[in-house]
């Protein structure tokens, strides 16, 4: 009998039933796609927060800090540098996955027409391929976005065979008059190279009286053949919390075991320099304060934003959702007057009640997710020009929520259902 | 008259007499109306917002000398004249000269320390900054060649020029006349950046130490503007006849331009989701009180009662609702918005009047057209067919 009336009541009153279904779906599609945007904002924003640059520098052991220790107390610069041959080391630490871009530097000074110029030698999109499969092309095209090409183009290193190619910076090409597809002659100590312009950049900064060009060719000019100056990596990191300041402050040394493998496995900016010093030798690793902390900052805030937003919307979608089961059943209390009239007891009508908008509600709930699944991926691709990552967690979620909300939604009802004499009803009152 | 007065008779007491329905009606609309002003508030806070937390990376725009000169004070503050006020987070100028610390060349910076406080909000320092004369603030790489630590002293020496004008050369070394102060290091900073190889004292203690008032080499300003106005203060200032030159810190401007267009494209994409489907709940929930009443339609229609006058009146029930939950709504929602304002930003925003308005409006709207779909489907049918209740 139970199940014949609740066949009864999901099939006559169809357009009610669907009427609740699609509102606890939109619901539902709101919850799921809010909490989904919500878990991923902050890898998206990360992503995005690349566009500042590198946030860690790889610099050598410095000579004063030799001298200062061994009381080397010789020439004003012993010339320390890390090795070429570390370099792809970089990607085979713990976080290295989190290690999205990383660019060697070799700098010098060069005579170009007798007047004294710096020169830097880097990648531009280097192709990568690691040990582990993964293939990266890493370089200063993406760790430079804001640099304005003004003439000409990247140096592309995938597409040219020759290493003789150079970028004058914007102020310097006007001094000199170079265009892009010239050809400028650099001589240092150890002889010199005719490289070919591949394009005029502004940077807006000191980089503009620069010539870049490509990591071998600066080498041979300044003598330093498989050694480097600096490396700067972009990577992806967690935003600064209490044990990471410690860690920063004191050093690894001074935490528990306990924290030390904390620290060591969360993508602390701090954690990720210490790895990169285990890697690359008599190097010391720092981050870039500009852009790592201002990065940590500004996700956070980002987080805390999505967070109320979701929240108010999960309120929004809660009330909605209650105040429609509460309407829907307010409107049939001269059905439920009838059963209580005929001998229904409460506990039974309830009962029913109950079940028939449980079944609706994990109806919707369920059409509920994917539309929120769609609206997610249709917000990732239009903002992000990637997918939303959905996680699975979200569904328990949202199923508990969808639960809740309507037995919450049902309770002012079924205590009218309660309250109900049958008589006054059937009456018409 | 009459029928006027039958009107506002009829509506008033379906709203009293129907107290719990209409409650629930109104419940909903007001949920709507605030999740549509709270985030449309927030939708139009959030740059500016956010604007503020970019200035974290630091100096936007340069002030550098025209050919060959120094940067004096009046010219900096006429070059601000050029910016709003408001706008400007702080300004820093900087003079860097080369001093000697223990027989070793390093480059000391003169300064406004408070104002390097605003432009450059990133430095890590231990220990604090310099708030009196004769105190210093030191870089890391620095204070590690040195040992040094808050609280140590620490001696500059600057040469003073040979009456030519020329530095001394170096076989004169032995007999360059030096001015030596020592200062009190009372805190180590970090960046990551060149800064750490230099040392950063006052303008003041810069004076002394050379003896005598230079100008500035260069002038850091953190101005909180989109990357278009910023340009156009850069503009400005350049077509004045101030002997200076600005220009924006590219790198910081257009990564800015880049990570708020999109924050904002999400905020908005957001705020256009929730509102849709905050919409439909509102009309699937005024759908679900107005269905219910067929009946009573149903018998108006019996009694002779027009299509248009049925129509009016869950028009006029409709407006009443949608004004009065738009209104509550318009102000949860503004409490909505300072409240993610103040927990996230630390900043209160300012109410948009205007707000009101509007969200009325869409309040009474969507009441109305939600009210409308099932009334219409109510005349449509026979009266009688209604009545009996099939």
């Amino acid at each position: 009998m139970f199940f014949r009336m609740l066949k009864g009541a999901l099939f006559r009153q169809k357009s009610k039933m669907i009427m609740i279904a699609v509102t606890i779906a939109l619901g539902a599609s709101l919850a799921t796609a809010m909490l989904n945007i919500m878990f991923d904002v902050g890898d998206k924003m990360n992503q995005e927060l690349k566009t500042y640059g590198a946030n860690i520098t790889v610099v050598p052991k410095t000579s004063s800090v030799l001298n200062g220790l061994y009381e080397m107390d010789e020439a004003e610069e012993t010339t320390a540098s890390l090795k070429e041959e570390e370099l792809g080391k970089i990607k085979t630490i713990f976080w290295a996955f989190n290690i999205v871009d990383f660019a060697p530097f070799v700098n010098t000074t060069a005579s170009l027409n007798g007047a004294q110029v710096k020169l830097v030698g880097t990648w531009y999109n280097h192709h990568l391929a690691l040990p582990t499969g993964e293939e990266l092309d890493a370089g200063v095209t993406s760790l430079r976005s804001w640099w304005d090409i003004r003439d000409g183009k990247w140096i592309d290193e995938q597409n040219t065979d020759s290493d003789r190619v150079a970028m004058v910076g914007a102020a310097l090409a006007d001094r000199l008059g170079v265009k892009a597809g010239d050809t400028v002659t650099l001589q240092t100590a150890n002889g010199s190279e005719a490289l070919t312009v591949s394009g005029i950049f502004d940077a807006g900064g000191d980089e503009d009286e620069q010539i870049y060009t490509t990591l071998a060719a600066a080498q041979r000019l300044s003598g330093k053949q498989g050694q480097l100056d600096s490396i700067e990596v972009s990577a992806l990191t967690t935003p600064d919390n209490e044990l990471a300041v410690k860690a920063a402050k004191e050093g690894p040394a001074s935490l528990t075991p306990r924290e030390y493998e904390t620290w060591y496995c969360t993508a602390y900016v701090s954690s990720i320099c210490y790895q990169i010093q285990e890697v690359i030798s008599d190097s010391v690793a720092a981050p870039v304060r500009q852009v790592a902390d201002s990065e940590g900052n500004i996700m956070e805030k980002t987080e805390l934003l999505m967070i109320l937003i979701t929240i108010l919307s999960l309120l929004g979608s809660a009330l909605g959702i209650s105040n429609l089961v509460t309407a829907s059943v307010m409107e049939r209390s001269n059905e439920i007057g009838l059963m209580k009239a005929v001998g229904a007891r409460d506990r039974q009508v309830t009962g029913l009640v109950l079940t028939e908008i449980l079944i609706t509600a994990i109806f919707g709930g369920a059409v509920g997710y994917f539309m929120g699944y769609g609206f997610a991926q249709i917000i990732g691709h239009t903002v992000f020009n990637s997918s939303i990552e959905m996680k699975p967690m979200v569904i328990p979620i949202v199923a508990v929520l969808i639960v809740i909300v309507t037995l919450i939604g049902s309770i002012p009802a079924i205590r009218m259902m309660q309250r109900l004499r049958p008589a006054e009803v059937l009456h018409g009152r | 008259m009459k029928k006027q007065k039958m009107f506002l008779k009829m509506i008033t007491a379906s709203l009293i007499r129907r107290r719990s329905r209409m409650l629930v009606a109104l419940l909903a609309i007001a949920v709507g109306a605030t999740i549509l002003s709270g985030l449309v508030t927030i939708y139009y806070d959030v740059p500016r917002q956010m604007g503020e937390q970019f200035r974290n990376y630091g100096a936007n725009m340069i002030f550098t000398p025209a050919e060959g000169g120094a940067l004096s004070q009046a010219d900096i503050d006429e070059g601000l004249t050029c910016i709003p006020e408001d706008n400007v987070v702080g300004c820093a100028p900087y003079r860097y000269e080369s001093v000697t610390i223990v027989e070793r060349p390093y480059m000391a910076a003169g300064t406004n320390l408070s104002e390097v406080q605003k432009t450059s909000p990133y430095w890590n320092v231990d220990g604090a900054w310099p708030s009196v004369s004769g105190e210093i603030l030191v870089g890391k790489n620095v204070a590690s060649t040195f040992a040094l630590k808050p609280g140590d002293s620490m001696t500059l020496s600057y040469d003073i020029l040979s009456p030519d004008g020329k530095p001394a050369t170096a076989d004169e070394t032995r007999d360059v006349p030096t001015r030596d102060m020592t200062f009190r290091v009372t805190g180590i900073f970090d960046t990551g950046g060149n800064e750490e190889d230099y040392v950063f004292l006052s303008v003041e203690d810069m004076t002394a130490l050379t003896g005598e008032e230079g100008g500035f080499d260069v002038a850091e300003l953190s101005v909180s503007a989109s990357s278009e106005e910023l340009q156009g203060y850069a503009d400005a200032i350049n077509s004045k006849s101030i002997p200076l030159s600005s220009r924006l810190v590219k790198r910081v401007t257009q990564s800015e331009n880049t990570v708020l267009s999109k924050l904002q494209a999400l905020v908005f994409l957001v705020t256009a989701i929730v509102l849709l489907l905050t919409m439909i709940c509102v009309a699937t929930t005024m759908m679900a009180v107005v269905t219910e009443r067929r009946k009573e339609v149903g018998l108006r229609k019996a009694l002779g009662a027009s299509d248009a006058s049925i129509i009016m009146e869950f028009m006029g029930e409709g407006l009443l609702l949608g004004g009065v939950g738009g209104l509550l709504g318009s102000f949860l929602g503004f409490a909505f918005a300072q409240a993610v304002s103040v927990n996230v930003f630390n900043s209160s925003i300012t109410f948009h009047f205007l707000l009101v308005p509007l969200t009325m409006l869409v309040s009474i709207l969507v009441t109305g057209l939600s009210c409308i779909l099932p009334v219409r489907s109510a005349i449509d049918i026979d009266p009688a067919l209604v009545l009996k209740g099939e």
